[in-house]
């Protein structure tokens, strides 16, 4: 906690609070570099949005520290905290322009007529919406809304910038468009980001580390591909990409009798027609196609398996080998090893 | 190509049962529309043309009975009625009164629903439920009852002086004052400007307020710049309903106002009973209409408002 201290960054230390009787953060820690955009991955109810707050502002944690740039912060509200939110569904006022909702804060701060023009003008520039700056809410796209409440976030230079689900109102077409916008802006800013998301497509692909929430306590931090390949609990396997859940041992490409839990990738298992070290017979009994590639279910006699084919897909019926690259082994829901 | 026939089939039906739907929706709202205009449309119109001395047909047997009746000189009436109330010294005052008490009513109504109203959309818990439960007491009091109460509560031998006497303070007596319509009204008239103004701002999402707390405002700029804004149109709205309702009220000043200056609602009653000046007494009717109107333009405003913002027009 000393060391974290001294970080630029932000850091969670032992974060608990309860609502409603009930534990919906259980000691959390976490420490987020300056500069990093760092992802609160789960499912609902797993807490995200809670830390979220907390961090914010909006709620005071039970017990536990938040520090911000080596500032204790922990008790102050969200008025009083260099930190900007962008919610879920935009929270734009209706009643205020464009370009009003984004000088809001700034003429809180009292600034100078020409400078909140300046950093307005800035700021939508930088979300390239000048050209609505007079519009209202009602009259812009939900794309464009997303990006007016990412320029009034941005305007008020936070130490760091919170985004609740931003992007879980847009389809999915937008969604891919506004996450890269968002991800560049942080880059280019290099602005120290937490954004809750539980689409792992979308923390996989933004975030320089993503944090995997579970019943109030993270269960992984890790970068997106260490986490991929290597989940250190069952619950953060099952959670990110897809797997192969088996029951039992793992020995020599063979899943055998045993009380471990096998997770295989289904890029990792390997079809082939013809025999290869490590491979055995296997039929194909069902190919769902899924645009780019093909998810076929393949049954071997020691497992059923599903593996993710992107050429030469093979047809129902069609007998080959099938062998497993890597098998991530669980003993009580902790990852004992790899092979 | 099965959802292709079905959209024929629909867009047939469509086609088919539009105009047999317009009719019956006409068909539907013609019942309150024939009634409005047979038992409100019809009386204005009456009542209008006998303000212009028109005295045959329908308004033949009030201008017999009637004192002081103008009948039309020209074509289209005469204003003899009109001038009769606009020189009578007594008129100036009541209307003085009648928009005086609309006026300092509407506003404290407003404040009071508006102060509870945001304690309860902001502050929320138990206490801010009691307070805004309590203000709905008096929908369920009978006006007259509550008029009696308060004319007693504030009487020259009621309990306020009762109460101050002990303490040898001469508390005013208000009954049979403009204060007293005051009190009167704004009993009768808060618990529906509570219910409106609650709604309003209770509708407003947290999100938007939270954004203002996170762009660093305090709670006041919060009320300022984001809840009373967004919830203007029903605030107008319960201001512009509460403002009529006073202009138009007769009990409560019958029971706690002064004799004279006293409210229209009153004076109209006694130029058309006591007075037996019907002509008159619908010249001032049409005064607080016009006045009332006036009011019924800020509630037009404040739709067309709300739509605009909202994208509706």
């Amino acid at each position: 906690m000393t060391e974290a201290l001294q970080e630029d960054g932000l850091v969670l230390g032992g974060l608990t609070k309860v609502l409603g009787g009930r534990v919906i953060i259980d000691n959390l820690h976490l420490v987020v570099k300056k500069g990093e955009m760092v992802s609160l991955l789960g499912p609902s109810g797993c807490g995200k949005t809670t830390t979220l707050r907390m961090i914010a502002g909006f709620l005071i944690p039970d017990k536990g520290d938040i520090l911000l740039n080596g500032k204790d912060v922990t008790t102050l509200g969200p008025e009083k905290r260099p930190s900007a939110m962008v919610f879920q569904n935009y929270a734009l006022w209706p009643h205020m322009t464009v370009f009003n909702n984004v000088a809001y804060p700034l003429k809180v701060r009292k600034l100078s007529k020409p400078e909140i023009e300046k950093r307005v003008h800035e700021a939508l520039n930088l979300v390239n919406l000048m050209h609505h700056k007079d519009s209202r809410p009602s009259q812009i796209s939900g794309g464009e809304q997303q990006r007016v409440a990412l320029a009034r976030a941005l305007v008020q230079e936070p130490d760091i910038l919170l985004l609740d689900e931003p992007l879980s109102n847009l389809d999915a077409k937008l969604r891919v468009k506004v996450r890269e916008d968002i991800r560049d802006l942080q880059r280019r800013l290099g602005i120290t980001t937490v954004i809750v998301t539980h689409d792992q497509d979308e923390a996989l692909s933004i975030s320089d580390r993503i944090a995997v929430m579970n019943a109030g306590k993270i269960e992984q931090f890790s970068t997106p591909q260490e986490l991929y390949d290597r989940p250190e609990t069952e619950y953060v396997a099952n959670f990110i990409g897809s797997l192969n859940h088996l029951q039992g041992g793992y020995n020599d490409g063979q899943i055998i009798a045993g009380s471990e839990v096998v997770g295989i990738r289904p890029e990792d298992v390997i079809f082939t027609k013809g025999q290869v070290p490590g491979s055995y017979s296997a039929t194909v009994e069902l190919v769902v196609p899924r645009g780019h590639f093909s998810e076929v279910y393949l049954k071997r006699a020691d497992a059923e398996l599903r593996a993710f084919i992107s050429s030469d897909i093979p047809a129902v019926g069609t007998t080959g080998y099938a062998r497993i690259s890597k098998a991530l082994i669980y003993q009580d829901g902790k990852l004992v090893r790899v092979a | 190509m099965a959802s292709e026939k079905t959209d024929v089939v629909a867009e047939s039906l469509l086609v088919k049962t539009t105009p047999r739907l317009s009719a019956l929706g006409f068909f539907m709202a013609l019942p309150p529309m024939l009634l409005v205009i047979c038992f409100v449309g019809l009386p204005i119109l009456i009542a209008f043309t006998f303000s212009l001395g028109f005295t045959t047909g329908p308004n033949r047997v009030v201008s017999i009975i009637g004192q002081e009746i103008h009948k039309k000189d020209h074509w289209w009436g005469t204003f003899g009625a009109y001038k009769d109330v606009f020189h009578d010294s007594r008129f100036p005052g009541d209307l003085r009164t009648t928009l005086l008490v609309t006026f300092m009513a509407t506003v404290l109504v407003l404040i009071m629903a508006l102060g509870i109203g945001i304690y309860q959309r902001m502050i929320g818990g138990r206490l801010a439920g009691v307070m805004t439960t309590l203000t709905l007491v008096p929908l369920f009091v009978p006006v007259v009852i509550a008029s009696w109460a308060i004319h007693t509560f504030y009487a020259g031998d009621g309990f306020m002086r009762t109460l101050f006497s002990h303490f040898g303070i001469n508390f005013p007596t208000l009954t049979s004052t403009v204060s007293a319509i005051i009190i009167g009204t704004i009993w009768t008239s808060l618990p529906f400007a509570i219910l409106m103004v609650t709604s309003g701002l209770q509708s407003i999402p947290d999100a938007l307020i939270e954004t203002a707390q996170d762009a660093g405002a305090g709670f006041f700029r919060i009320i300022r710049t984001v809840l009373v804004p967004l919830a203007i149109t029903p605030i107008v709205i319960a201001g512009t309903f509460t403002a009529i309702g006073i202009m138009g009220s007769f009990t409560i000043p019958l029971f706690l106002g002064p004799n004279q200056p006293t409210m229209l609602g009153v004076e109209i009653a006694n130029f058309f009973g006591a007075y037996n000046r019907p002509q008159q007494s619908i010249v001032m009717a049409f005064v607080v209409f016009a006045a009332a109107s006036g009011i019924a333009l800020v509630y037009i405003w404040a739709n067309v408002r709300s739509a605009k913002q909202s994208g509706r027009i």
